[in-house]
């Protein structure tokens, strides 16, 4: 156990900043190792057709064209899916296919001594494709007559899965119940557009050997995928994730344009460096949600919930992205959220269209979870004439009824939901609201994240194959500064200056001791995930508290030894190993240099001072917040605007304050954008309407107010220093809570159905159209 | 390539020579040609602001100029703010202490932008209504970067 808390909970300023702030950051396109080669992507024009054709007569001999065929020869296998729900026979996706299935598709790569010039070589290929017919829309895929993206199978459908209750017992809860109530909820396609671009720069060497360094939230799982399509050894490719320029979910593996830069290198013998431009990311860089909800409620007059019952479509593309239908099942996992329900049902389908996938975006299908649930509960009080709060506050799991099995098979952990909301809708409420004339309302959203996701065997129970667990290894050099290396993968949450606040508490030392070292196959511990899922701080950050206490209880050996006294009394503190009660002590850097010289070592101890801990945790953590906004809505132009924010937040121990903060606000600008303007159009062609920053707009400051936040502190009982992650969690709360809030100020507004994001045509639209009351 | 033009500038203080296609970017020649990466590129349309350097005292979306355009300009980029002071610019430091960045891809850019509003005297209510609303950051949601504008304008306004 540490011996004092000098760091851990203290808002320090990040260490990395500087960089960044002075320009010195290394991402990916700042690298320009010599002799390399630039390569331009040529892609599919049509969203369905087959290649027949690809001819490179025209292009310039200065440039290296490969082709389907020649980039075939590289590859030993598909890519993987590592998420395999019930029912899914894609269990692979085809790499190199000549069934072209969406706009972008990669088809064969050019190389040469400039991006302009391998772009200008790209051009001059001719394709030759038979068009097929086109299908964009899931429902439309789902009709006995639409084309099938493949002819083999006889359905569109990917797979089809069912979760929570069974059909009888839902319907039992239904039927008793005293009302239901039901509504369809259209869940836009969104983008996650972080600001850089992917990209990457394979430098290959004679041995055979390679260097490939990528913006992708894991260095790991992208060696995973060259090594398995490509048939190399994992021990002769090394996968760097220098600065990254934010992922959201969108780099979380390696993709089909990379593995061909990949081939390019190794054919070429030169480095090649691709940098996707961002057009060709709005078209091929993996997409989120497109998702339809049939949802009905079930409740009973005096407010009680009973049952919530969701049949939910996702538009999966044009094939599954790495973790397939998983996000549609994250969502029915958290379907509940803080509630106490007697039945939660969900059917999904996962359903194929000529489209780019769909994937991982911050949420991960809990951001949907929270707006079905949260739109349901707003209606169902709605009904009753009963506040929005004052509903949610009495069907709340309490803080005694803590653990709490879902009617989902989840277990939360720990927390007091109902606090947290009564708080939020009191600060919400504070403010007079303006007297201007505007139509205004306000909106809720209570949610419970599911965050550090593992065990190992749990992913293996829900058909998630990969591991759970996560790695640091902790050691002192001999002047007694502390390397960590994570297999977690930061770039943006701070995990830079977080983690290494855990290892200084307990090892005793300065924080300006301890490096942390992450993003890199030959020095990181492996990873399945990265940086991913809200689970760097409880699971990245719980083994190096893990490690850090095997080396802080080596070093309490070698002090001991060197003080003549008992390792159980020595404290670690200031950078000192000191007998307790007394002033005799020897300096960390001391003690590391003796064990670095292996003289005169304790039994079973060193030499050197250095550990590894693989932590698998027991469960998952749960965070949990309640938002609240407030919104002024433009009845004349449909134009909405956030006025003012409030969340109330617990994600257990907090390591940094304020670094939890920025992790909030910026979940809250995404969740916002989502709830009002972003969203991802194709026409009936297949062809992107989106792909500018212009046609796909991104949240700017005005667009965000100033974000009132306070904190709760409910410490996981399993993760080793009692943090639960957070990172999503924003996100999942502003989505439902800007679009209630919005719903709210129309309360004539026919809200049978939704449709998100809440544009301006679509807000008019809906306050011209009066509810139907019956 | 043939049609190659000489082009003259001076970045940060240094006086470099380069041999540009015409169409070359200024953003393309800024990171490859004097090899000053801090400059970064979102979008290549002007719409993102990553690309933000200030050319002959003006802010400017390097993206959105070519290499040519510049020809004989003193063009100032974020590898040169602040380096002649021990702690950086004021900007610099409110970001810092703000937390005003995350993945730090845009950082670059929104800096340059409040440098130089900072430097013109721009009243800290028109940076924070216009002058950052011309920038796109996908981590931060602004918040924290309101708060670091009203922290480096606080000496300024006080000054006034
Ligand atoms: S890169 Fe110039 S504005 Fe986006
Ligand atoms: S800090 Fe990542 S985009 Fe602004």
């Amino acid at each position: 156990m540490k011996d004092l808390n000098l760091y851990t909970g203290k808002r320090i300023a990040r260490r990395n900043d500087g960089s960044f702030l002075h320009g010195s950051g290394q991402y990916t396109d700042d690298l320009d190792p010599a002799d390399m080669l630039h390569a331009a992507i040529v892609r599919s024009p049509v969203a369905n057709g087959t290649l027949i054709g690809f001819d490179v007569a025209d292009v310039p001999s200065t440039a290296t064209v490969l082709g389907p065929d020649e980039l075939a020869e590289h590859v030993v296998g598909d890519l993987p899916v590592v998420w395999k729900l019930e029912g899914q026979w894609q269990e692979r996706t085809p790499l190199l296919d000549t069934h072209l299935r969406y706009v972008g598709q990669p088809i064969g790569i050019v190389v040469a001594a400039s991006r302009a010039l391998a772009e200008d070589a790209a051009e001059k290929v001719i394709l030759d494709i038979v068009d097929l017919p086109i299908v964009v829309d899931a429902l439309e895929a789902l009709a006995p007559d639409a084309p099938l993206l493949y002819p083999d199978s006889n359905s569109n459908v990917l797979a089809a899965f069912e979760a929570g209750d069974t059909e009888d017992h839902i319907e039992e809860v239904f039927a008793a119940a005293d009302r239901t109530l039901l509504t369809t909820i259209h869940i836009g396609r969104v983008h996650g557009v972080p600001m850089e671009n992917r990209g990457l720069v394979v430098v290959p060497s004679p041995s055979g050997s390679l260097i490939i360094t990528t913006s992708t939230q894991t260095a790991h799982a992208v060696r995973d995928v060259v090594c398995e399509v490509l048939g190399k050894r994992q021990n002769a490719v090394r996968v760097v994730a220098p600065d990254v320029g934010g992922g959201f979910g969108l780099k979380d593996h390696g993709y089909e344009d990379e593995i061909m830069t990949v081939i390019a290198a190794v054919v070429i013998g030169r480095p090649v460096k691709w940098i996707e431009d961002r057009n060709e990311s709005f078209l091929t860089t993996t997409h989120a949600r497109d998702e339809v909800h049939e949802v009905e409620v079930a409740f009973d007059f005096d407010g009680k919930l009973r049952g919530l019952r969701v049949d939910a479509v996702r538009n999966a593309g044009a094939r599954f992205s790495i973790f397939g239908g998983g996000p549609l099942f994250a969502a029915f996992g958290v379907l509940p959220g803080p509630y106490k329900w007697d039945a939660i049902r969900g059917y999904g389908r996962l359903v194929a269209t000529n489209t780019m996938s769909t994937g991982a975006y911050r949420g991960f299908g809990q951001t949907q979870a929270a707006l079905v649930r949260e739109r349901a509960v707003d209606l169902v009080a709605e009904a009753l004439g009963r506040d929005p709060i004052d509903l949610r506050v009495q069907n709340m799991i309490r803080p005694e009824e803590l653990p709490y099995g879902t009617r989902t098979f989840i277990e939360y952990d720990s927390g007091d939901y109902q606090s947290a909301a009564l708080r939020a809708a009191e600060l919400i409420m504070e403010p007079a609201w303006p007297e201007d004339g505007k139509v205004r309302g306000v909106g809720y959203c209570c949610y419970v994240q599911m965050t550090g996701i593992g065990n190992s065997d749990t992913n293996r129970a829900i058909g998630l194959d990969i591991g759970g667990f996560e790695t640091a290894d902790v050691r002192l050099e001999p002047d007694g500064t502390v390397c960590v290396a994570t297999g977690v993968s930061p770039h943006g949450q701070g995990l830079e200056t977080t983690i290494p606040q855990l290892v200084a508490d307990e090892l005793g030392v300065n924080i300006d001791d301890v490096q942390l070292i992450w993003g890199d196959t030959e020095t990181t511990p492996y990873s399945a995930y990265g940086t991913a899922a809200s689970r760097s701080i409880a699971l990245g950050g719980g083994s190096a508290v893990l490690a850090s206490q095997k080396v802080a209880e080596q070093i309490r050996q070698v002090a001991g030894t060197m003080l003549e006294a008992s390792p159980d009394d020595i404290r670690l503190t200031d950078g000192a190993a000191t007998v307790a009660g007394t002033n005799v002590s020897v300096l960390i850097r001391e003690v590391a240099k003796r064990a670095s010289q292996g003289f005169g070592m304790p039994e079973g101890v060193g030499p050197g001072l250095h550990a590894r801990h693989a932590y698998d945790p027991p469960n998952a953590t749960f965070s949990y917040a309640t938002h609240a906004c407030r919104v002024a809505v433009d009845v004349a132009t449909g134009e909405v605007v956030v006025e003012d924010y409030v969340v109330v937040n617990d994600c257990g121990v907090m390591v940094n304050p304020t670094i939890i903060e920025g992790q909030i606000h910026g979940g809250v600008a995404q969740g916002l954008g989502a709830a009002l303007m972003e969203e991802v159009l194709y026409d009936n062609n297949g062809q992107p309407l989106s792909s500018t920053m212009l046609d796909y707009q991104v949240p700017v400051s005005a667009s965000i107010p100033d974000i009132r936040i306070e904190h709760m502190e409910t410490p996981s009982p399993f993760t080793p220093g009692g943090m639960k992650g957070m990172g999503e969690g924003g996100t999942n709360g502003a989505y439902a809570c800007v679009v209630n809030a919005v719903m709210a100020a129309l309360p004539d507004a026919d809200n049978s159905t939704l449709h998100t994001p809440l544009t301006p045509a679509r807000v008019w639209e809906a306050a011209q159209k009066r509810k139907q009351l019956d | 390539m043939t049609n190659e033009r000489t082009v003259e500038m001076n970045v940060n203080g240094r006086d470099y020579s380069l041999r540009c296609e015409p169409r070359r970017l200024l953003s393309e020649a800024l990171r490859e040609d004097c090899r000053l990466t801090g400059t970064h590129v979102g979008c290549e349309q002007g719409s993102c602001g990553a690309c933000t350097v200030i050319v002959d005292g003006r802010a400017q979306r390097s993206c959105l100029m070519l290499a040519v355009q510049a020809d004989g300009s003193n063009i100032e980029t974020i590898e040169g703010v602040g380096a002649d002071s021990e702690t950086g610019h004021p900007v610099q430091i409110a970001m810092h202490q703000a937390h005003g960045l995350q993945c730090g891809f845009c950082t670059a850019g929104i800096v340059m932008s409040l440098v130089h509003a900072h430097r013109n005297g721009i009243s800290r209510q028109d940076v924070t209504k216009e002058v950052l609303n011309g920038h796109l950051c996908r981590c931060t949601g602004y918040v924290n970067i309101r708060q670091a504008i009203d922290a480096a304008w606080v000496e300024l306004e006080d000054n006034k």
